[in-house]
């Protein structure tokens, strides 16, 4: 589905990734981990397509085409999701008007009809009882004076409406009570099919109890320093970042 | 040349004196108007047509209004009238007073719907009022904009909407103010309204300024007197043929405990300037003014805002949204001036500005006045273009670069949209007051 292969890429100049490659197939869950600063939400927005950020070296292909040569919204519409870390406040917009703008512009992509409020609002009332979100949610602006917790179970909303193929969920867990910790988990948990797959970009082991992941890979300096299934995250919440990057230094 | 600032000095005042030697022929003020014309001509003379460095013209060029040979607007034209049921907006079918070309017409008007709420009186009849006449003598002679004393001196058609103490009207009132323009050559017509809310009466105004044909000059004022613990919410809404010039004074005067919410709507057109006088002059006085203005291609709108707290325990609050393309130009002057003694005034003034283009012009020149000691006043501005991270952020779920931005613009007029008291109104205007950027 994805292929990363050594990919570099950064920010005003700055290279901020040196040389990623990873390979993600359908069904399958990988979880990236590093200390801050290590390149985890800069790959996120590399591959959600943000216009500031910039690949100078590698590629990174998807469902067989060259992710780099699309913008933010043919990814988009090619079924990429990013969760982002920070959600975007936007006063004025309406939460379930937006959700349904980005449902149909989806719906057209695939050649469907668009679905009309009604309808829509069947399809949104359902995914909000799974992540356990008031009604009022729906007419407040898009994360406008949410507090944390209430904007990320937002963008696992809308990665429920959007039945993406790739969702890249950047440090979703971060803010979150235990509570909802598990509430949005669950959300996710619900998405997983054997068609669809998830990259989880996480600083603490916290989340990975919840969404089992088939893959840990851990990021420094902008490179996956190590790579290995689930129980490398347990290895790396007893020992610590610095463990590897002294390590491998 | 800084050393010679006024502009073909005279020039422009005789063309207008010339007028009003015409309009004093063919229709002389009656009554207890005639004394207030000549005061507000002589006014005229002495303050003359703003040069370029004017304060109250800082940002308006007027050279260009002043030297258009206007006539004014002959005969009782009567509009079109599907053009007319389309100005009126729904919910106003039975209470709209129709001024064309600056003329009160009861034929056209209906107020069935505020029937012994509401009296609408000739201006030269409501004179009889020794307080009313004390009134416009004072703001005649006190008159410091001459747009404002031009339409006074040419005062003939002015019209009086009292609405009785306690009234509380179900309908919102509606001022339809039509420019009937001309083929011919540019036409100047001078609405003057005069609103009255009686003590605890509560009310809701909408003033529409709109024009049949174009090529004219409206050159409005309106005073709005709140009498102790009247409530009023008002718009105003500009929406004239594109080379239209619409000028506006609006004087609202505030007793204790009385409220004026007032919101404006400006699609914008050659030059619109709005010149807003609020005088909060009792305790418990409290004053909003929000306004949104949409504008394109080489349009100007224009905000002089005056608000004067001379009283304590008085609170005003201004948010100002505007959202320019093209070559448009948009800009506020806003001074809030808390006078000796207003102890414990409240007053906030916000202004945001959104650029879509590089080639749109903002001004803004927010300022505050404090001559007592225990206020709390804020006031702020802001220049910006879509935001960027706002933009990724709706394109990661897959919106075109278009329609994120029309979403992003529309919401950012939206927050003074949603402030407007009638749903229809605040509907139209969510439909209509956008689109001309979607192009």
């Amino acid at each position: 589905m994805l292929e990363i292969k050594d990919l570099h890429a950064g920010f005003d100049g700055a290279e901020i990734l040196q040389g990623i490659s990873l390979s993600v197939k359908a069904g399958e869950v990988h979880a990236i981990m590093g200390p801050n600063g290590s390149g985890k939400s800069t790959l996120a927005k590399v591959l959600a397509g943000h216009p500031s950020y910039e690949a100078t070296a590698g590629g990174v292909m998807y469902g067989g085409r060259n992710l780099l040569d699309m913008d933010a919204e043919q990814r988009a519409l090619e079924g990429i999701f990013l969760g982002f870390q920070y959600p975007v406040e936007i006063p004025g917009v309406n939460n379930a008007e937006f959700l349904r703008m980005a449902y149909n512009a989806k719906r057209v992509h695939n050649g469907e009809d668009e679905l009309d409020p009604l309808d829509f609002d069947e399809i949104l009332n359902e995914k909000m009882s799974w992540l356990g979100m008031e009604v009022k949610y729906k007419n407040r602006s898009l994360n406008d004076g949410f507090s944390g917790g209430e904007k990320k179970k937002n963008e696992i909303l809308q990665m429920a409406i959007l039945q993406p193929k790739l969702a890249v969920l950047d440090e979703t867990d971060s803010g979150l009570d235990i509570d909802a910790l598990r509430v949005v988990a669950g959300g996710v948990n619900k998405l997983r099919s054997p068609d669809n797959a998830l990259i989880l970009i996480t600083h603490y082991q916290r989340l990975l109890e919840y969404i089992q992941p088939d893959f840990v890979h851990v990021l420094s300096r902008g490179k996956i320093v190590k790579s290995g299934e689930k129980g490398l995250a347990l290895e790396l919440e007893a020992m610590g970042y610095d463990w590897l990057t002294t390590t491998n230094a | 040349m800084s050393g010679s600032v006024k502009e073909a000095p005279g020039q422009a005042e005789s063309l207008f004196l010339e007028l009003h030697k015409k309009f004093i022929k063919d229709t002389p003020p009656s009554g207890g108007l005639r004394p207030l014309a000549e005061a507000a001509l002589k006014r005229f003379e002495t303050l003359g047509f703003p040069h370029r460095k004017h304060e109250m013209y800082t940002f308006v060029g007027t050279q260009d209004l002043v030297a258009q040979p206007f006539t004014l607007s002959g005969g009782d034209p009567t509009p079109d009238g599907d053009f007319l049921r389309s100005q009126i907006l729904p919910g106003c079918e039975k209470s709209v007073v129709v001024l064309v070309d600056g003329r009160y017409r009861a034929d056209l008007s209906d107020t069935s719907a505020l029937a012994g709420d509401l009296a609408i009186v000739h201006l030269a009849e409501a004179l009889a009022d020794s307080d009313l006449q004390k009134y416009f003598k004072q703001v005649v002679d006190e008159e410091n904009d001459v747009f404002a004393a031009l339409n006074a001196a040419f005062l003939t058609e002015g019209v009086q909407l009292a609405l009785k103490q306690k009234a509380a009207p179900e309908a919102p009132l509606q001022i339809l103010c039509v420019s009937s323009g001309s083929a011919a050559g540019p036409v100047l017509n001078q609405p003057r309204v005069l609103i009255q809310v009686g003590p605890l009466a509560e009310v809701k105004l909408i003033t529409s300024f709109c024009g049949e044909r174009p090529n004219y000059f409206v050159n409005a004022t309106m005073d709005i007197l709140v009498e102790e613990g009247g409530q009023v919410a008002c718009s105003q809404v500009q929406r004239d043929a594109l080379d239209a010039w619409n000028f506006c004074k609006t004087r609202i005067s505030l007793a204790s405990d009385s409220r004026c919410f007032s919101v404006g709507a400006y699609y914008g057109s050659r030059l619109v300037r709005h010149h807003c006088d609020a005088r909060l002059k009792a305790p418990g006085a409290e004053f909003a003014l929000n306004a949104v203005s949409v504008l394109g291609g080489q349009e100007q709108a224009h905000q002089f805002v005056r608000i004067h707290h001379e009283a304590p325990h008085t609170t005003s609050h201004q948010l100002f949204k505007n959202i320019v393309d093209g070559k448009g130009r948009t800009s506020v002057d806003g001074t809030v001036i808390v006078c000796a003694g207003a102890q414990l005034t409240h007053s906030d003034q916000l202004i945001n500005n959104l650029m879509l283009s590089d080639e749109a012009r903002v001004d803004n020149k927010p300022n505050l006045m404090i001559f007592a000691d225990d206020v709390k006043c804020t006031h702020g501005a802001t220049v910006g273009q879509v935001d960027p991270d706002q933009m990724f952020y709706l394109k990661t779920r897959g919106l075109s670069e278009k329609t994120a931005k029309e979403l992003l613009t529309k919401s950012f007029a939206e927050s003074v949209i949603d402030t407007v008291r009638f749903p229809a109104l605040a509907a139209e205007l969510k439909r209509s007051l956008l689109k001309k950027l979607e192009a």
